[in-house]
């Protein structure tokens, strides 16, 4: 089967990243069929499909997390502001800086919510104690965290719940200065308050930066994205704005999954 | 009439809540049971054990733990000897230094080389080993967790102790003469040496199974959160993955330790059944409380004032405690990592 629209949608901005015939492997099999997508600046992109579709494999390559699964091997291109970030030249250590990530299940770090917020700056060469407080308290406001936590910086992450561990992780992710936020279901294991929480900060979060984000409910796609990309079967079937493929998709099997026939 | 209707669905599809109260309270007093028998069987053998224990206790006094001798006295003398109004064969002295000495050199021997292996397969298994082979080598890491300790014996004598004793033992005795603990007579191989290896090969799958539970259920995510913030992956394993699983990888450590404490045959089989000496070097012959006690348990049962056997309870309760001793401290820190883990999830 061909992939039916490889062409980037048609959007008044610049493309943040550009990927061009992604090829994923997990040893023989083929996980993502030469995918290709462009990703707008100040934007937000969701990835749609039902589960095992490669949403998830897609994006952990726009930060090369498949360099830490045995057994992964990604072909094509990856451009983040025209640079290959798969060129041998670069270190996937710098690009990881540049692209943060927010995984499916709150994953804090076991310290204090102050050392989990200072963790990326830190290993980054940042050690004044003044400057690390100015940027812990400027990525949990910005992460709509810090009125719930400001009085008790110093306790362990792990007391917090499920969905303030979620926009810890945001607020760490967000203190390394990214440029693109990666976020793979960030709300999935969460209830519908901190679901809509975590919606509200994505709404703001684009103002800033590109974000990207995987979801399995096609509702939060539609109420939180600007593009939708369509994934099927490790294919990208459909990609355009939001309102487009909610409304009029090209591809019948886009119309078939959300009119709810599968997944 | 519709009324009556969802009575019928109701009844036949939901149990009646006097059934599902009795069920409960019948699954509750169940398991309340079956905790409080397990428990009790514990408390019993160790009660068991101190009593019948007693009189080599109030004979042995201090004399148990203090002194290197083990002699069940002379069998063919015609009167006895009395101490602490307790009756033994003249002549005879229960200590148990050297094995208890032996107990603990082997088991920490065996550790120092399990520990660092079990850490290094456990991380390959959870980090560097593709999926698709994952549960192959999992199951070979069962597999040996399953191989009776019998077998690991046998292999011990046929293959391993000839090789120390011909091999390894001269060549490491001759060139590193001077080393304590190392250098000395090589010995016949049976020995210190030979029951540490065989010893970390037990303990070795049973640490990597726990350690790499531990690992996997906190420390992946962790570590590729710590990659994803730009870390580099030794950042990320000594500053997250590391502290978070140091308590898990502690608690496994001595539970395998407790393990290592209380093998018997396997050590018994390469050993090489010292009493009454300290070994000179690893390559010397040493024996273990849990040695002794098979090969003097025949003996012993010859004594006619029937202290022997006593002796040998008492040293039981001995290794009881030490283990006991072990297991509790592994499981309140394994109770601690719990806590962390639960509220993480």
């Amino acid at each position: 089967m061909t992939t039916m629209l490889q062409e980037p949608p048609d959007v008044a901005v610049s493309a943040k990243l550009i990927i061009r015939n992604l090829n994923i492997f997990y040893g023989a099999f083929h996980a993502m069929k030469n995918a290709s997508l462009d990703v707008p600046a100040n934007n937000v992109t969701a990835f749609i499909g039902p589960s095992g579709c490669g949403k998830s494999t897609f994006i952990r390559a726009l930060n090369r997390m498949h360099d830490l699964t045995p057994g992964a091997r990604v072909e094509g291109e990856v451009l983040l502001d025209g640079e290959d970030i798969y060129a041998p030249s670069i270190d996937p250590v710098t690009i990881r800086h540049r692209i943060g990530m927010v995984f499916q299940r709150p994953n804090p770090f076991p310290k204090t919510i102050f050392e989990n917020v200072v963790y990326g700056p830190r290993i980054h060469g940042i050690g004044g104690r003044a400057q690390l407080a100015e940027i812990c308290e400027r990525s949990l406001k910005r992460a709509a965290l810090w009125d719930e936590v400001k009085d008790r910086l110093d306790r362990s992450a792990l007391e917090l719940s499920g969905g303030q561990q979620q926009r810890l992780c945001i607020a760490r992710c967000l203190a390394v200065d990214p440029e693109v936020i990666l976020m793979d279901e960030p709300a999935s294991a969460l209830d519908p308050i901190a679901t809509s929480k975590i919606e509200d900060l994505i709404n703001d979060l684009k103002k800033e930066y590109s974000v990207v984000i995987v979801t399995h409910s096609m509702q939060q796609a539609a109420r939180i994205s600007d593009l939708t990309a369509f994934f099927l079967m490790g294919e990208l079937v459909e990609v355009g704005t939001t309102s487009q493929v909610f409304t009029k998709p090209e591809d019948k099997r886009t119309e078939d999954y959300i009119t709810g026939r599968y997944g | 009439m519709a009324t009556r209707a969802v009575d019928v669905v109701a009844a036949t599809t939901i149990p009646k809540p006097k059934s599902m109260a009795a069920q409960t309270a019948l699954v509750r007093i169940w398991t309340t049971g079956t905790a409080i028998i397990c428990g009790a069987l514990v408390l019993l053998m160790l009660l068991f054990l101190f009593a019948f224990a007693w009189p080599a206790i109030k004979y042995n006094g201090w004399t148990m733990l203090t002194s290197i001798y083990w002699n069940i006295g002379d069998q063919y003398a015609t009167g006895t000897t009395v101490h602490n109004g307790v009756a033994a064969q003249p002549g005879a002295n229960f200590g148990s230094l050297v094995f208890i000495y032996g107990t603990l050199m082997t088991s920490i021997l065996a550790m120092l080389g399990a520990v660092p292996l079990s850490l290094l397969v456990a991380f390959a298994l959870v980090y560097r080993i593709p999926a698709r082979i994952r549960p192959g080598v999992n199951a070979l890491v069962e597999l040996m967790a399953g191989v009776p300790s019998v077998v690991y014996g046998l292999w011990g004598v046929v293959v391993l102790v000839p090789f120390i004793g011909q091999q390894l033992a001269p060549f490491v005795t001759s060139h590193l003469s001077g080393v304590p603990f190392v250098g000395g007579a090589a010995g016949s191989g049976n020995g210190l040496f030979a029951s540490a290896v065989i010893l970390a090969l037990m303990v070795t799958p049973i640490m990597v199974a726990t350690m790499r539970d531990v690992m996997l259920a906190q420390s992946k995510a962790l570590y590729e959160a710590s990659v994803a913030l730009g870390s580099t992956s030794w950042q990320a394993v000594t500053r997250v993955v590391v502290p978070s699983v140091r308590n898990g990888v502690f608690a496994s450590v001595l539970l395998a330790f407790g393990r290592a404490l209380g093998e018997t045959m396997a050590v018994l089989m390469v050993c090489g059944a010292a009493a009454n000496e300290f070994p000179s070097n690893i390559f010397q012959t040493v024996n273990t409380i849990a040695a002794i006690i098979v090969s003097q348990l025949e003996s012993a049962s010859t004594d006619a004032s029937g202290i022997a056997q006593r002796s040998l309870a008492e040293l039981a309760l001995i290794l009881f405690v030490i283990t006991l001793t072990i297991n509790i401290i592994a499981r309140l820190i394994m109770r601690g990592t719990d806590r962390l883990g639960k509220s993480n999830a």
